[in-house]
């Protein structure tokens, strides 16, 4: 069982001379005048009241469709393959809930693991602007955590919120230090870099840890950030999110135990590069401290993206633009979408490689394609977690579509999730040209899903592998969330 | 896709690739089928020398503070299959984490190998593979350990040879985090005979697990990310066995590997099975450290020892009161500038703090980073009079560097010494007898003098060993804590 250890406050650093001999002296600021030490104060004095009603409304949305989309991402190939390695290398640990498996339970860190991988398995989790997928990495690791506290003190339902709120925030936090994070990403990407950051303050704040203690997981946890991009489409990609969640539970844990990292790792030190290894612009802020006067959390200002097919996000502008080119074709036609009428397909969308893919030859691959998306919701009318099944995927039909296309990258068209647009131009051979335009699919942060739509979809996914009572309860459970004193109804519903 | 004209063509590294294969799929098929029969007399010397040295300093950092916290973390975790933790003789921890802890030990002090270009490569490999050995169902021989281990090296070499970045002190990524974990997932992926296919996923699934900044070297966190390398690197292995796949272009690509790197030109591994392949470790020796502190600190200390000769020699009754100023010039390099360390982390990174020692004490030792000794009031007396150059001369690579001491004395004497190639170093390598000695020094602080010369008898003739439990049977054979208490020695 983990003991939270409240440790008293530090023995004040020896005072270091500054020699004024040495030529090169090394200006250090005070430590409590860090971007590292504003964060770590930040994280430990956060309170329930500087949650607002909308920031609490948008995080349990965001808690329901992520514990959706993991309870569907257990039926996955990744998902098993990720249980199984845990099953083998480690043994049953009757400790954390594993998604959607009924008496499965790992250490901690492990179903954290495995949970992470099942929430991003189908890239159907939810996205933030600037682009990282939020929930995903923070999540998992805040449930684990809450299973292994002792039953008599399990953290109320407002302890798992206020967590799982500091997790999002010193993400978006982050994620403002650069302009590069603003753009789709081309180097780290951003779940592995901020994902594991997220997830260290969450658990830090969870085990109460003092400022300092909180400053020591952000660090360790940056020793552990940054996974490259070339796996994105790929089976692995949803381990990015699985060991954020999990890496940056360790950090916590380890920061518990009294391991000790930079005290700098969140400022900019010329020659020696801490967080800002991850990006090649990077201005660190301070976190005021809430104590002075209440917080604004990043996500008042800025909401979340919702999915509504498992895919990257950039899919759902070219899928709602061909979507109402469909309708178009259905409204003159015979009532369905025939390769022979179609030319050519033109779609205008931003450059960004790992999403343009003429030809995907699986999943993880057809998730990330403009074409695919475009050309499936031209056939089908919407895309769903069937367009991507093997079946679906080999129609003929589909494949004509495939082959028709070209694409086209605008100048005026941004690789910037707040920015971008989808066109869909269909050139029919009869000479005809249907346009269908999307600058803001539904469930983009402009344009959110209702809250009926956002239970439809849970109720869609989790209803793979959980009985309805149980489906229904988790709904009732999340929705009055803040108002639980213990977090077990919650975490005893997840399988 | 285009390549660009590599490094290793420069170096003269590149033999004839299999046609139509990318970059990575030439390290998997490498990895595949490199075979004992490949391994030549240097490079087998060369690398049983490191695996000494790394248990040495494994074991005798086994009594540090990050181990112990490691230690205690990782018991948390349960499995069925077990591995030996380095000098704990009723301790057991799943492979993964035993390789955490293991790692951690060998890096906690600085004390273990170094390379050029600069990483700790046997810190990341070996643990791993002492702890999958302990899992596999058939007899490992000491020529497979050999083997893998030196795939493990070998790939670090390679990779690290893709840019020119790599080749200066680092600035960004620690290297160990970038390139061991790559080390690791090769050697893991030896050992377990994965096909080419899987090798290359393990290199894939490795990268994700890659780069930790440099901001956390110089803290406790820093033996971490060769605790982090071996184990990821074993996981990353283990996972493509199972069927992950992850970029079979990962090494290829800009965005895969490439992102640690501000210039990144990678090529493909030869053939392994042609008569052109060569070791990198042949041609390239690692050094091994007469101190536990970062490399750097090595020329340093070298100079300040000769300087303060000098200054004996002429005035046998000299004392360090009478030195003005103590005048340093050193490659530029902000990670181990620090002109007041408060932490033994900080001490092992600080070009001043070791001048300091060596000057005080006429030598530094293990013993010279403990906190005690860390903040005696004549060492912070010295401190103050130092300052420190960085001569454009002196470049920040430790294939080029050199230091200079200088003690200026109050009646303006002064006395200048220089290092350019310490005693230990890859120019000028410790002896057998040396090497051996600082491996009993370090393995007698935990072990039995059974396990510590069974240790040294076992690893001499490791290549004819046929099965390699036998080194996790020494690895914990403690000795009791009243010898421990009395074992300790300086070198």
């Amino acid at each position: 069982m983990l003991s939270i250890l409240q440790k008293t406050v530090r023995p004040v650093l020896a005072v270091r001379g500054l020699h004024q001999s040495a030529i090169e002296v090394l200006k250090r600021p005070a430590p409590e005048d860090t971007v590292t030490a504003s964060f770590g104060r930040f994280i430990s004095e956060i309170k329930f009241h500087h949650l607002s009603p909308v920031v609490l409304h948008r995080s349990k949305r965001m808690v329901l469709d992520s514990i959706g989309v993991g309870l569907i991402g257990s039926t996955t190939d990744v998902f098993e393959l990720a249980l199984q390695h845990c099953q083998y290398m480690y043994a049953a640990d009757d400790i954390s809930f594993v998604y959607g498996r009924r008496g499965a339970r790992l250490s901690p860190t492990l179903a954290a693991f495995v949970n992470g991988v099942a929430t991003h398995s189908m890239d159907f989790d939810d996205t933030w602007h600037p682009a990282t997928h939020p929930s995903g990495a923070v999540l998992p690791a805040v449930l684990a955590l809450s299973d292994m506290m002792p039953s008599n003190s399990k953290p109320s339902g407002l302890d798992l919120l206020l967590a799982f709120n500091v997790g999002v925030e010193i993400q978006g936090r982050l994620m403002r230090f650069s302009n590069e994070a603003n753009n789709i990403p081309k180097r780290f990407h951003p779940p592995s870099v901020v994902g594991t950051m997220g997830s260290a303050a969450a658990c830090a704040r969870l085990l109460s840890l003092d400022d300092v203690r909180c400053r020591h997981a952000l660090a360790i946890a940056a020793s552990l950030s940054g996974a490259p991009m070339a796996n994105a489409a790929t089976q692995s990609k949803p381990l990015h999110i699985g060991n954020a969640s999990r890496l940056g539970l360790e950090a916590a844990l380890l920061a518990s135990r009294g391991l000790e990292a930079s005290p700098l790792v969140l400022d900019a030190v010329a020659g020696v590069a801490g967080f800002s290894a991850f990006y090649e612009d990077y201005v660190p802020q301070p976190l005021e401290s809430p104590s002075d006067g209440g917080h604004s959390f990043l996500l008042e200002e800025q909401d979340i993206g919702f999915k509504r097919f498992p895919a990257h996000l950039g899919m759902h502008w070219v899928a709602d633009a061909a979507a109402s080119v469909h309708q178009l074709l259905v409204g003159v036609g015979p009532g369905i979408i025939s390769p022979a009428q179609v030319q050519d397909i033109h779609l205008r969308v931003p450059k960004s490689k790992y999403i343009n893919r003429p030809l995907p030859k699986s999943e993880h691959e057809a998730r990330h394609s403009f074409q695919f998306n475009a050309c499936s919701a031209l056939l089908d009318g919407e895309v769903t977690v069937q367009s991507f099944t093997p079946f679906a995927m080999g129609r003929p039909e589909l494949l004509a579509l495939l082959s028709r296309v070209h694409m086209e990258h605008p100048d005026d068209n941004p690789a910037n999730f707040n920015r971008m647009y989808g066109e869909v131009q269909v050139n029919l051979v009869g000479g005809e040209i249907l346009t269908g335009r999307c600058d803001t699919f539904y469930g983009h942060w402009r344009n959110p899903m209702t809250n009926e739509s956002l239970a439809k979809k849970f109720r869609n996914n989790a209803g793979t592998v959980l009985p309805s009572d149980k489906v229904e309860s988790l709904i009732d459970v999340v929705e009055e969330l803040d108002r639980i004193g213990d977090c077990t109804a919650l975490l005893s519903q997840l399988q | 896709m285009l390549r660009k004209f590599g490094l290793c063509e420069l170096f003269g590294l590149t033999g004839p690739a299999s046609p139509h294969q990318g970059i990575t799929e030439s390290f998997g098929a490498a990895v595949h089928s490199l075979s004992t029969a490949q391994l030549t007399e240097g490079v087998i010397n060369r690398s049983k020398r490191m695996i000494l040295d790394t248990l040495g300093v494994g074991l005798l950092g086994t009594r540090t503070a990050v181990f112990n916290k490691a230690l205690t973390h990782s018991q948390s975790f349960m499995s069925e299959e077990r591995s030996s933790v380095w000098g704990k003789s009723n301790m057991t921890l799943p492979p993964h984490y035993a390789a955490f802890v293991n790692g951690i030990a060998v890096h906690s002090m600085d004390f273990d190998d170094t390379w050029h270009p600069a990483t700790h490569p046997s810190g990341a490999v070996l643990p791993a593979l002492l702890a999958l050995v302990e899992t596999l169902p058939c007899r490992t021989s000491g020529l497979e350990l050999l083997l893998a281990f030196n795939v493990g090296i070998e790939v670090q070499g390679r990779l690290m040879r893709f840019s020119r970045e790599a080749h200066n002190i680092p600035e960004r990524f620690h290297p160990p985090s970038v390139v061991g974990v790559m080390g690791s997932a090769a050697a893991s992926a030896k050992l377990l005979g994965l096909s080419p296919a899987q090798c290359t996923h393990a290199l894939a699934i490795a990268a994700s697990s890659a780069g930790a900044p440099l901001a956390n070297a110089a803290t406790q966190t820093k033996p971490l990310h060769i605790g982090n390398a071996a184990r990821r690197g074993l996981e990353a292995a283990q996972l493509a066995q199972i069927g992950l796949e992850g970029n079979p272009a990962i090494l290829d690509l800009d965005r895969g590997f490439g992102v640690y790197y501000k210039d990144y030109s990678p090529s493909a591994m030869p053939d392994s099975t042609s008569s052109g392949f060569r070791w990198i470790l042949e041609d390239q020796d690692v050094a091994f450290k007469r101190i536990p502190a970062h490399l750097g600190m090595h020329w340093v200390v070298d100079a300040a020892l000769a300087a303060r000769g000098k200054l004996v020699r002429a005035d046998r009754n000299f004392d360090l009161g009478q030195i003005r100023q103590i005048t340093l010039r050193v490659p530029l390099s902000k990670y181990i500038d620090c002109s007041s360390p408060a932490t033994e982390h900080q001490a092992r990174h600080s070009f001043q703090f070791n001048a300091c020692s060596a000057l005080l004490d006429d030598k530094v030792t293990v013993a010279s980073f403990s906190e005690a000794q860390i903040s005696r009031t004549a060492l912070r007396e010295l401190l103050s009079r130092v300052r420190v150059e960085t001569p454009e001369d002196n470049r920040p690579s430790f294939d080029e560097m050199y230091c200079e001491v200088e003690l200026e004395t109050v009646e303006g004497q002064s006395y200048t010494a220089r290092c350019d190639t310490f005693y230990g170093h890859w120019r000028k390598p410790l002896s057998h007898k040396d090497l051996v000695d600082k491996f009993r020094v370090n393995a007698s602080s935990v072990l039995c003098t059974k396990g510590v010369e069974g240790l040294i008898d076992v690893i001499g003739n490791i290549e004819r060993v046929s099965e390699c439990m036998i080194l996790g049977s020494y690895l914990r054979m403690t000795s009791s804590p009243h010898e421990q208490l009395y074992s300790v020695r300086y070198m």
